[in-house]
């Protein structure tokens, strides 16, 4: 089944098409890498599956229905650029976490919080950039939601920390029946993570497929990215 | 390429290839070695995915392989082990010799050897005998 189903889907922001006439197709239960070059329509896309925005034209189907704010309670969403709160400790937004989201597990979130080395006391107002977006990840990925969009999860953020992050999602990936999309720019550190690819260009869905089977076809998905995009 | 051991087994993980049949591959030659023990236990997928930096669903399709290799045996409730049947792993190493060898044989004849002139390769050229 998928998980996401997109037909003639535009959106305009003045004069400007961020997604032109898209078709997109995403199975469920994959690692989605989302990839494209700044202004593509990722962050776009995204935010139209959560119905932050609405479309001019098109259909959208999430999980089978249209957005909503019911259909918001089986999605975990880390918007691009997300920032927190600052006077919040760790414990503070596990408590948040707990009492707000939906599906949320305040001991996954403990756990999590404990493999990416973020003290329960730590207060967001003290924490590098990396930390924070620890932070704002363990809100997402502590949820037992059948759906998880990570819009740039990995941006500015130093090796290590990336690396704990993608540990923490092929973690979970493991244990949990889940639909993860992620976006992202650093493709040759993180090709790895994901089983399933789309690649935007210009508002529109150029390719996508069975990493592995795109792979053998026609090399990395690194590779890949330069052909589609130099 | 980089190299990462995990228990008992280095990988090198190339991204221009499809991930699964390198696990495979690696898997399969370090038990046709016998550089991991009849019986051994081996990574659990998660852990192994975690140490590749890998999607599971990569990893268990490996490793479902190599099941029906009859290489590796799940036990329950405890994780995956190398086989313990040393006639398992010498009959997946003749298997898989055959198979060398016919890609070897079917590639020189592409260029126009014949058997002869293939022994003397075998023998002959550059770097074999290192």
């Amino acid at each position: 089944m998928n998980a996401i189903e997109c037909k003639g889907l535009s959106k305009q922001f003045e004069k400007n098409f961020a997604l032109q006439e898209a078709e997109v197709k995403i199975p469920e239960n994959r690692i989605i890498g989302v990839l494209g070059p700044n202004g593509a329509g990722k962050s776009t896309f995204f935010r139209l599956l959560v119905g932050q925005i609405k479309s001019n034209t098109g259909e959208i189907h999430v999980l089978g229905q249209k957005p909503s704010w019911e259909l918001n309670h089986q999605i975990a969403y880390l918007p691009d650029r997300a920032r927190w709160y600052l006077d919040y400790s760790v414990e503070k937004t596990i408590e948040y976490g707990k009492n707000f989201l939906p599906g949320f597990q305040e001991d996954k979130a403990y756990d999590l919080a404990d493999r990416m080395k973020l003290d329960a006391s730590m207060m967001t107002a003290s924490m590098s950039k990396g930390q924070e977006a620890k932070l704002m990840l363990i809100l997402c990925m502590a949820r037992e939601v059948p759906l998880v969009i990570l819009d740039e999860p990995f941006a500015g953020i130093d090796m290590i920390a990336k690396e704990q992050i993608m540990e923490t999602i092929i973690d979970l990936a493991s244990e949990r029946e889940q639909t993860i999309l992620i976006s992202t720019h650093e493709i040759a550190e993180t090709e790895g993570l994901f089983d399933y690819v789309v690649f935007f260009k210009e508002g529109k869905v150029i390719l996508s497929g069975d990493v592995e089977e795109l792979r053998g076809q026609q090399g990395s998905l690194q590779s890949i990215y330069r052909e589609l995009y130099r | 390429m980089e190299e990462r051991k995990v228990g008992s087994f280095v990988f090198q993980i190339d991204l221009s290839q499809p991930l699964y049949e390198q696990i495979l591959d690696q898997i399969r030659s370090s038990v046709a070695r016998g550089e991991i023990g009849l019986g051994e236990k081996i990574p659990s997928v998660r852990e192994l995915a975690i140490s590749l930096k890998v999607n599971p669903n990569t990893v268990m399709r490996a490793y479902q392989e190599l099941e029906r290799d009859g290489l590796t045996e799940k036990r329950r409730g405890q994780g995956t082990f190398i086989t313990t049947s040393k006639d398992s792993i010498a009959s997946f190493k003749s298997e898989l010799a055959e198979r060398y060898c016919l890609e070897f044989v079917d590639k020189m004849k592409s260029l126009g050897y014949t058997e002869k002139d293939m022994i003397h390769w075998i023998t002959h050229a550059k770097g074999v005998n290192k």
